[in-house]
Parts: structure tokens; sequence; C-alpha cells
């Protein structure tokens, strides 16, 4: 089997190599595991085995099944072959075995046979012939008879040659016989001498009877007789020789009277002296004739069994084994070899039994039958023994019985059991052998079968149990990642209200006046920080919220345009320090107002800009806007820009749907010239906490949070934000968001008229960027431009323009419009000279000889100053002395040049009529008119309050116009007044200015500051104290207060009060009207209510539902606002839920409190 | 007595009451809304303020003096009490209630038996200094002096 496998092995390495690594495989897979998991999960480890041995152990078992299975196969066929072949030879061997014993026992029936009829013919012949003669009265006679009886005996004698002798006795003694000797081939007669014999001798029955017959010794020993042999020719019978006396006896048995005692015909073996073999011998009375039945004669016949040997031999011969013949008695009488039938022994040759026999296997077999049936054999004498072990060898032997009366023979056959079953035992063996093998290998191929087609499932179990481990794994990880946006959620809330907390009580300290300078800048420097702080918290509260989804947009109308003007102003001062100009380009396409959450827009502007700023060192950072509408493809003026792949969503199938619904697709760039994201990290930056450069964090700081935050506002808004290859230093951000319209679809946009007015500007600006993208926005709508950078070149265009009196170009990009100054009316054309502040040398005082030098020209253009936040007071002051009183703060956009424009149309119209004193009335009014609209926005963003735009603009008469310059929050205060620092809150009080809400300085506007001037406001408190301070801080600001105490008078105030007249029903725009405003809220309703939440009766919660209830159906809305104790967001909650509008804490922080009645009431006014 | 030293007294004590925690910037804030279209501002609200606590403390007595005591009730009237006292400035009586207010949600009548033992206490201390203190500024008043603005 060894080698059969190792054959196999040997023809088929590679199959060998697989069985190898397949019995190592347990280890490989183990360590596969382990590697895999890391050691992590040891349960799945523990799994994964145990999953691999219960494959393992399905394997096994089915390969035992497999096994067993072919084992009996196997089993069963060799068996069944083996029986039934054995069967059916053992059969056929028995009829062999009967067939060979049966054919010498035929012979030694045939030897009887014979004898027999050739001694009946004897006796028959001998018969008549005595009868013939008669009773021989004489000698002569007597001879006669004798010689006719020989001649007879002689005939009968020749003719068989098997005949060992004849002889015949007669009653008087004489005897007569042939003899025929084998083996020397001599045949001889032999005769007793007549002379002692009687003819008168006759056998008497009676003496028979008690002598036994003739007394054999008569015969035997007849000392007197003599007995002649005579050698005879075996074929004639002529007498060859001499006849030789020889003692009686002495060559043959003569039978005689004693042998037939009965007168029946007797057989017996005998054994004779010249023979080896032992005789048969047949002995049959001559009867006589007469009445008186008496024998006369013996005739006696012996035949040699010798015939019977030569067939047993050549039988056996022929076939292998022994055969023999016995008589009942045992003695052996013919065996199938040479050994000796006779024995020697003292009184002459004798029968041995077959137990005695010399040959081996004769004896042996002998032996066994006698051991095994001792002497009670059979009654048939017929035994078959299988399988009798003699000597080394297996033997069938097989006995019969030849039933012959009187004597009775058993013949005996052995043949080895190699003769019959040899070939089949081996033939057996043989199939056996085969039989195995094959099993073996078909259970060897079964087994690698089996190995195959499991390890199919074993790798499936295995890969299922990885797969159930990884999603084990794999929740463990969300559920994780849950844990920690609600940690961060609940952190940033807990952590945000101290940090409040620490803003408010900075404010107020900063407001002391005990504080000295050094204090003062500490306090600053701690509020800035923690401004930072607060706004990073802000930031993972944002992005926690988004990232567990709580995060929702809301949809309300606002100015964009407002906002990232507002924006732009806020970041422009930081950009200053920086050196850096920051500009905004919107394009004209933008509609003024937009639905959408404006908090979140400007929240992305802000990040975005922020962001840029942070890594721009000098240069530009250019905000740009368009509105990617169907029809409105993008300006030309991008096209310097080289635009490769703009952000562009599929608008052919979206055209239709975004027109129905009033989405807008508004695109945006942020550019700067920074120091760039390197492409491979412009996926990266967008993943939280991630910069583009770890280095850069101790630099610039931040945490990565920014632009994570706005790349998930942008998706949320529906948009997409991306980096974009961009020519030169810096970063190129794109970005698209889908916002609304306004449902009425009033897109208004702006309609100026410019081209009327033959208007021509000089832009004096120090930054390239920002002039060219004035410049092109300026041509675009029809206003010829020229540029400057700086004031040599102003300086020189001027007294190139102005050198006639006239203006005449020659800059070849503005000859058609040239023309049309030309020939226009040069007189109603307005020129306006935008000058950059920073054009001027204010180091050295040469600047105020540059205002003197511009002077000159004041009465043929008008002047606008481009401001820095931190141009002096005194600048502006000489300003202001000199009549420019347009000045605005950089950064110059839009709307700001727009403003420009109008004023100096206006200016000139009015100048045209030659009125100071009305043009600044006008100029007040337009200053107020300008005033309007101040941009709420970082109010939401960083909860601080701006009040204004940027647009400052210096009446005829400062001074006497205490209030008229208008507070921006981003210019400092000291800036302004910075020689009174110590005083700046007198200074401030007195100027009327408002203050920056950062500064929370707004604690003593007696009298002065009437920001809620107008507004009607119901003020729901319980708590007398806290009705009492509410109801005159609000008056204090201008309000009209109306106090109650519980909710329900909440609610009845507003039902007793007469409903919003048809007016206002019928035309919500009437909200945005803000002059029927003022008017309609003095005895309409209320603007806005202050609400307590626990109040008896009826609490907030209820009086807002119940109020916001009866508002269904109109269009009104008013404002709500909730004033609580509780500091908990889920009271924020639950305020908002109900339908208030904002949420106050108490106690009343004036400042807040103004903002937020501000925004609310703001948003109805506007 | 002199003006001058008056309003000198008059700020030292003002100054002491917010050194020692028991008024705050509220009660400065009330100070600055008070002008000449109400001059009496801060007394009236301040008298409102006592009229209201000594209702509420009474109410509170009758509430945690009862067999069962009802803690929504005593936390309603806390609740009252803690925003008007916050409304005045009265920091540590505030402080208090917001203690008493935590101890009803425990449930726990012993604390809030001392809670509000405490809270007359406090309450008494802050009436006698805000007594005191109008009497100064009557003093001021009657001598003919204006009552000095505080800086904060």
């Amino acid at each position: 089997m060894g080698s059969l496998l190792r054959k196999i092995s040997i023809k088929y390495p590679s199959f060998a190599e697989y069985w190898r690594t397949n019995r190592r495989s347990p280890q490989n897979r183990r360590i596969f595991c382990r590697d895999a998991e890391h050691g992590d999960f040891h349960c799945a480890n523990a799994e994964c085995l145990s999953s691999y041995y219960s494959v393992f152990v399905a394997r096994l078992a089915i390969m035992a099944m497999l096994a067993i299975l072919i084992g009996l196969l196997t089993l069963l066929t060799w068996h069944f072959t083996k029986v039934y072949t054995n069967k059916s030879l053992e059969t056929l061997a028995y009829g062999l075995r009967y067939e060979l014993l049966q054919r010498p026992i035929l012979r030694m029936w045939n030897i009887f046979n014979s004898t027999v009829e050739i001694t009946t013919a004897q006796v028959k012949l001998s018969e008549f012939l005595i009868k013939k003669y008669g009773k021989p009265v004489n000698q002569a006679e007597q001879v006669e008879l004798y010689q006719a009886m020989k001649d007879v005996t002689w005939a009968l004698f020749a003719s068989h040659k098997a005949l060992k002798s004849i002889t015949m006795n007669y009653k008087n003694g004489f005897v007569q016989a042939f003899h025929r000797d084998h083996r020397s081939n001599n045949t001889f007669y032999i005769y007793s001498d007549l002379v002692n014999y009687s003819i008168s001798g006759s056998y008497d029955m009676n003496m028979l009877s008690a002598h036994r017959g003739w007394n054999d010794q008569s015969v035997h020993n007849n000392i007197s007789a003599i007995w002649f042999r005579e050698p005879l020719d075996p074929l004639t019978g002529e007498k060859t020789g001499k006849a030789m006396p020889i003692p009686p006896d002495d060559l043959i048995n003569i039978a005689g009277i004693s042998q037939v005692p009965d007168g029946v015909a007797s057989w017996h073996v005998a054994v004779s002296k010249y023979s080896d073999s032992p005789l048969l011998s047949a002995a049959l009375p001559v009867l006589d004739s007469s009445k008186q039945k008496s024998i006369v004669a013996v005739v006696g016949v012996t035949t040699a069994l010798y015939s019977v040997g030569q067939l047993m031999k050549e039988l056996v011969e022929f076939h292998t084994g022994h055969i023999y013949l016995t008589s009942r008695e045992g003695w052996l009488l013919s065996t199938s070899t040479d050994t000796p039938l006779l024995m020697n022994s003292t009184t002459g040759p004798k029968l041995m039994m077959a137990a005695d026999s010399e040959d081996v296997v004769i004896r042996s077999g002998a032996k066994l039958l006698q051991k095994s049936y001792g002497s009670d054999t059979p009654a048939n004498h017929t035994v078959h023994i299988k399988d009798a072990k003699l000597g080394n060898q297996l033997y069938y032997i097989d006995s019969f019985i030849l039933n012959l009366r009187r004597l009775p023979m058993v013949g005996v056959i052995i043949i080895p059991r190699k003769y019959i079953m040899g070939k089949v035992d081996r033939k057996a063996k043989k199939t056996l052998v085969i039989l195995i093998s094959a099993s073996l290998s078909v259970l060897v191929t079964g087994c690698v079968f089996i190995f195959i087609l499991t390890n199919g499932v074993s790798k499936e179990m295995k890969l299922r149990a990885e797969l159930i481990s990884h999603l084990d794994a794999r929740r463990k990880a969300e559920a994780s990642s849950n844990y920690k946006s609600q940690f961060l959620a609940n952190m940033s809330h807990e952590l945000r209200t101290p940090m409040a907390a620490v803003i408010g009580l900075l404010d107020i300290l900063m407001c002391d006046d005990c504080l000295t300078n050094e204090q003062y800048s500490t306090i600053t420097q701690i509020r800035r920080c923690s401004t930072a702080l607060l706004r990073l918290l802000n930031n993972i509260l944002d992005l926690s919220k988004v990232e567990s989804g709580k995060l929702v947009l809301e949809l309300a109308e606002f100015n964009l345009e407002q906002e990232l003007e507002g924006l732009v102003d806020m970041f422009s001062v930081q950009c200053i320090n920086h050196k850096v100009e920051i500009f905004l380009d919107l394009s004209d396409d933008i509609p003024k107002l937009i639905q959408g959450d404006s908090g979140r827009v400007v929240q992305i502007f802000a990040n975005l800009i922020s962001n840029s700023i942070k890594f721009t060192t000098s240069g530009y950072i250019v905000l740009r806007g368009w509105c990617q509408n169907p029809n409105t493809s993008r300006n030309a003026r991008q096209s310097s820009f080289a635009q490769t792949n703009s952000i562009s969503p599929n608008k052919t199938h979206d055209e239709n749907f975004y027109k129905k619904d009033n989405r807008l697709i508004l695109c945006f760039e942020v550019d700067d010239t920074g120091c760039g994201i390197d492409p491979s990290k412009w996926e990266s930056v967008f993943e939280s906490f991630e910069q583009a450069d770890p280095s850069t964090t101790r630099l610039h700081g931040g945490t990565g949070l920014g632009l994570c935050i706005v790349r998930t506002l942008v998706n949320q808004m529906g948009g997409e934000i991306k980096f974009v290859n961009k020519s030169g230093p810096g970063s190129l951000m794109q970005l698209y968001l889908l916002l609304r319209a306004p449902i009425d679809g009033t897109t208004e946009h702006y309609k100026l008229n410019f081209p009327e007015h033959n208007l021509t500007v000089l832009l004096a600006l120090g930054g390239k960027m920002g002039r060219l993208i004035m410049s092109s926005w300026l041509q675009q709508h029809g206003i010829s431009t020229y540029e400057a950078c700086d004031w040599n070149e102003l300086t020189s265009i001027l007294q190139e323009l102005f050198q006639d009196g006239s203006y005449i170009q020659n800059l070849p990009n503005h000859s058609s419009i040239a023309e049309k100054h030309n020939t226009g009316d040069t007189r109603t054309s307005t020129f306006i000279i935008v000058i950059d502040i920073v054009l001027l040398n204010l180091s050295t005082g040469i600047w105020k000889e540059q205002i003197s030098f511009l002077d000159r020209y004041r009465g043929r253009a008008k002047f606008a100053w481009i401001l820095n936040h931190d141009t002096s007071s005194n600048i502006k002051k000489e300003l202001s002395k000199k009549g420019h009183l347009l000045m605005v703060n950089r950064p110059l956009y839009k709307t700001k040049m727009i403003q420009i424009i109008e004023s100096a149309i206006r200016d000139s119209e009015l100048q045209t009529k030659i009125n100071p004193l009305i043009s600044t009335v006008v100029d007040r009014e337009m200053h107020e008119c300008l005033e309007m609209g101040p941009i709420q926005s970082e109010g939401k963003l960083e909860g601080n309050h701006n009040t204004s735009d940027g647009f400052e603009k210096n009446s005829s008469k400062p001074f006497l116009s205490p209030y008229a310059a208008v507070n921006n929050c981003f210019v400092e205060l000291t800036e302004v007044h910075s020689d009174k620092n110590d005083l700046r809150r007198r200074e401030q009080d007195q100027r009327g200015t408002s203050n920056d809400i950062q500064c929370l300085t707004s604690s003593n506007t007696r009298g002065s500051q009437t920001s809620l001037q107008g507004l009607r406001i119901l003020l729901a408190e319980d708590t007398p104290v806290l009705q009492r301070v509410a109801t005159i801080m609000l008056e204090k600001l201008g309000a009209e207060v109306v106090a109650v105490g519980d909710g329900l008078q909440v609610v009845n105030a507003l039902h007793f009060v007469p409903k919003p007249d048809k007016y206002q029903e019928d035309s919500p725009q009437a909200d945005e009207n803000p002059g029927s405003q003022t008017e309609e809220s003095c005895f309409s309703t209320y603007d806005l209510i202050l609400m307590d939440c626990q109040m008896p009766k009826m609490d907030g919660y209820e009086a807002t539902k119940a109020i916001r209830r009866s508002e269904i159906g109109t269009t009104w809305h008013i404002p709500i606002v909730a004033l609580t104790a509780h500091a908990m967001s889920s009271d924020e909650a639950k305020c908002l839920e109900v339908g208030m509008d904002a949420y106050l804490t108490k106690p009343i922080d004036r400042k807040l409190m103004v903002s937020t009645i501000l925004s609310l009431t703001r948003r109805t006014t506007i | 007595m002199e003006v001058g030293q008056l309003q000198r007294r008059f700020l030292e004590y003002t100054a002491s009451l917010f050194n020692q925690g028991l008024l705050d910037g509220q009660f400065a804030q009330l100070q600055q809304l008070q002008d000449e279209s109400n001059p009496d501002f801060v007394l009236e609200v301040v008298s409102l303020f006592f009229e209201d606590s000594e209702k509420l403390l009474n109410d509170l007595t009758i509430a945690v003096g009862q067999h069962i005591v009802d803690f929504k009730k005593v936390d309603a009237y806390v609740h009252q009490f803690k925003g008007s006292s916050s409304s005045i400035g009265a920091q540590r009586v505030r402080n208090v209630c917001i203690a008493f207010r935590s101890f009803c949600e425990e449930q726990n009548t012993e604390a809030c038996m001392s809670c509000l033992l405490q809270l007359k206490q406090e309450y008494s201390l802050v009436k006698d200094k805000l007594q005191n203190l109008f009497q100064l500024e009557q003093q001021i008043v009657e001598a003919g002096g204006a009552v000095p603005m505080l800086e904060y």
C-alpha cells in the first residue's frame, strides 16, 4: 500500500505537494486568523478556530464513512466471489474425486467379474468333462480325463492373460495347475504325481463336516506327493522343458475343498511368495452330476491385483494425489504408489494395514481416517474430509465402499487441495489484493475529493466567521463613533456655556473705567482668546451636529449680497493687518433676495475666507460669485482666469426642474495668493482635523475643522466644493450651492442706468486685483474707467485729462466712450475719482500737499476716498475740511461703488442748482438712507452684533450733527478718539455713536440710543421685579412696552387689539416697507412679544402655542422671544419647538436683548 | 454731614456690597437705568422685590412646613424667587435659590428646610444692606448732593 502511495506521489508530485500543504494548512490558517485580526478580537479568533475544527471533524467523519463503505463493498465482493467459486469448485472437485475413485474400483470389479467368469467357465467345463468320462475305472481313463482337463484348462488359461493361475484339485488329491509368472514371463504347468492318488478317493461329505472337508494337510503336507513343474510356451502351451519336481504348494496356492465348504464360490485375497502384490483368488467347487451333489473337484483361479495398481498409477500420474484400496478390515489391497503392499514376516509375506503403509501420505491419511472415525465407520463407509492436514499440505480425503459380497472393499482417494483449489486460492489472493488496493485508491481519491469539495465550504465558513467578526467590529466602531459625536455635542455645549459666561464677564470688565491700559489690553487679549475658543467649540458642535444628522437648514429670505459684503467688511480688517486685499466680486445676475439658511451660508464663506486669510501673507483674496442659470452664461470678466474645469452641475437635465422650483445654482470661487495646497491634499483637507501641512499648525493655528464643516454644509445645501487648478501661487476653491429664489419671483437686479449720466471713473487703487475687478464691472455698465496704481500715475492721468479743461481720452480701450464724451455734453458728464488712501504718502507730511494738489480738480471731479480702518482721524478731519465728504472704508465693492456713483450723480445734480444748504440736507438724508440696512449676519455667526455696514460718510457738518459718524464695528473706537482713551465711554456717549457690541460699552447711552424706537413690545412677566426692570430697560431703548402678568393676558391682549388690518393682511409685502411698518405698528398690534416661560395660569409655552395656532391661515407672524431662567439647551429647544423665535436668559443682558429684538423685527421691517 | 463725605461713604458702601457678593452687575444695570424720567426706579424695583420676596418666603415657609411637601409648588416658588432676586442682582440670594432648586429636585426635605432658613437669612441681610443704602441715598439727596454714579 505504501509503495502504491509512493508511486502515486511520484507520479503526481503536485498532488503530493497539495497533500502536504493541506496537512500544513491548519497552522497557516491559524496564523492567518491571528494576522487578520491582530489579536483584537479573541472571541472572533476562537470562533474561527472552532469553525475550522468543526469543518475538520466533518471532513474526518465523511472520510471515515467513505472508508467503511468502501471496505464493506470490498469485503462483500471478495466474499461472494470466493464463496461461490469455492462452492462450485468443491462440487466439481467432488465429482472428480468420485470419478477418480470409481474407475479403479470399476477395474477391480471387472477383474472380479472376469475371474468369476473364468472360474465359472472352468467349473462348467470340468463338470462336463467329468460327466463325459464318468467314473474312471482305470488308470488310462483317468489319465485321459486329466489330459482333457489339462487341455481345457489351458485353453481358458491361455485366453486370459491376466490370470495368475488356474488350479484344479480333484477329490483324489490330484492337482493340475497352470501358473504364469509375470515377472519372468514364464508359464508353467504344475501337476502332481498320479501314483499316490487312488481313483476311488471320494469326498466324503460327512468326513468334510467332521474334518472340515478335505484335510488340507493332505494336500499341502502330503509329503508323499511329488509335484512337477513343466515350463510351457506361453503361447502354444507346448512343453518347452523337462518337468522338474518341486515341493508341493511351493509356487501357488492350490484351492482346496476347505475353501468351498458350502459349495458356493468363495473369494479371498491371498499372498504368494513369488508375487509382490496381493492376489485375488476365487474358488468354486465342481459338483457331481449325480443326484447327490458331491464335490468332485475344486477349481481355483488367482488373479493379480497388479493391474488395478497400474490403473491407479496412471490416474494419479494424470491427476496428482494418492488412491488406495483396502479391505473392510483395513488391509491394503492396492495403492497408486510403488511401495510394497506386502509385509515380510517370518511366516512369509503378509498383507499390511493401510496405516502401516510405507507411503507417508497414505499412512497419515489412513491414520487420520482411523483417528477421526475409529472403528465405527459410517455404515456406507463414505467419508469426505476437506482440508485434512497431512504433513505440510492440505488434502481432500474421500472414501467409498465397494460392497462386494464376501469381499467388501474400501477405496480412499487423497488429493492435495493445491491441485483443485490451488489456482483458485492464488486467484483469490490476487483478487483480494487487487480489491484492497483498488478500494484504497478509491478511498484516497474520495478523501481528496472530499477535501477539495469541503475546502470551499470551509473557506466559506471561515469567510463568514470573518464577516461576522468584521460586522461586529464595524458595529462597535459605529457605536463608538456615535458616542464620540454625542460626547462632543454634550461637551461642547457644556463648555460653551461657561465660555459664554467668561466672555460676558470680560465684556463687563472691559467696561470698567478703573482699568489701567495694560489691564485693558490684557483683558482684550483674554477676550480674543476666549472668542477664538468659543468659535472652536461652536465648530465642534456644528460638526457633531452634522455628524449626528441633527443639523437642519432653515429656509428664510435673506440678502446674500449684503451678507457677503458684511463678511468682507469684517475680514478686511484682518486683511489689512496681513497686508492682504480682499475683494468681493459678485455678478449682477445674483438675485438680491435668496431663500436659504443665511447663517450657514455666511458660515461657509466666513470659514473659507478666514482660511484663506490665514494662509495668505500678501496679495489678494477674491470672493467671486455668479449665478448659474441656464440662460445666464458666465460673464466675460471671468474669462481672464482660465477656468478650465469650473464646477458646472448637470444643467441640461435639471434645467426645467430648477426653473419650476425657483432653484438657483450659485457658484462661488475663493481665490487667494497664499501658500496654496498640494493637489494630493485637495481631498484630505476636507476631512476633519486634517490640515494640508501639519507643520502649519504651529504657524497659523487652527484645528482643521473649518473646511470639514464647510463641506458638510455645502453638501447639505445640495452643493459641492473642491479645489481647482490655478495658475500662479495660491489656491482656488470652487463651490456651488443650490438655493431657492424667493417664491414671489421678484428677483430684481440692479437696473442702473449709469450710461445716462455719462460717467467716467478714475480708479486710483493700490490693489491691482480690486482695480481690475471694479473697472471691468464699471465698463460692463457703460462707465468708462481709468486706472492708476500709484500717486504718480494718478497725477499724470489727472494732468493729462484736465490739462485742457476738458478730458480727452487717449487710452485705446476707452475710445468709444471717449468719443461719446467728446461729442456729448461735457458739462453734464460726471467724473469720479476714487482714491485709495494708501496712495497718499502718510508716513511723512506730504499727504497734506497731495490733498491740496487734488483740491485743484475738485470742481471738475467728485472725489471718493477709500479709507483704511486705521486711517487716523487727523486725515479724516483734514479730508472733511477740504470738502472730501465721500469716504468709504475698505474694501470697495459693488454696493459701495453704486452708492458712490449715486451720491456723486446726485451731488452733481444738486450742484447744478448751486444750493449748498439743500445739498447738505440731501446729503444728510442720503446718509441716513445709506445707514439703513445694517448687516446682521455676524450676529448670527459669532454672537456679536454688527450694526452697520462699512459705508461711512460724513455730512458736510460733522460737528453740527454729532450722530452722523456711523460707527463701524471694525473701526476701533480708539482710532477715532485715540487721544481720549481713558474717557472713551463718555466720549462715545457724547458723540452718540452706537457702540460696538463686542465692547458692551453701551451701558450709558442714556437718552441717546433709541434703537428700539417705534417698536411696540408686549412683555409677559409674572415676577413684578423683573417686569419692572424689563419695562424700564425697553422703554429706555425707545420701545413702547405693555406689560402683562401671565400667558392668558398675552393671548387676550393680542385678541383685543384689532387684528392686523386689511392692508397688512392683503399685502404681505407691506411688511417690507419700512415706512408703512412704522406707521402700522403704532396702532395695529405689537411688533414683538417678550414671553416669560414660567407664568401662572398659562405659561409661556402654552401661550405661544395658542398664538401660533391663531396665526394659522394668516400671513402674520408675530415674533416671540422667550425669557427664561432656565439655561439649558433643552429649554431652548422646547422654546423653539413651540414656535418661539428666539431665546433670552435671565437676567436680561441688554445688548443681547436689543440685538435679538432688532434681528427679529428687522426681518419683518426690511 | 458733608455731602462729599456722604457720597464717599455711599460709594464705599456700595462697593462693599459688591465685594461681599451680595449684589452683582444686575444691580449696577438697574442703577444705570435710573434717570430723570424714573428718579426712584431702583428704590421702586427693590421695594417691589421686598414685597414679592416676603410673600414668597411666607408661601415657602408654609409649603415646606407641610406634612407632605409639594416639591413642585416649592420649586415654582423658588424659581420665581430666583428670577426676581437675579433681576435686582441679589447674587447670594440667587445662589441659595439655585441650591434650593436642586434639593427640590432631589426631594430632600431636610435640605430644603435648611435652604429656606439660609434663604431667609440672606434675604434679611440683603434687605438690611439695601435699606441702609437707600437711607444713605436719602441722606445725600437731603443734603442736597447728587447720588454718585457707580462705575462698573
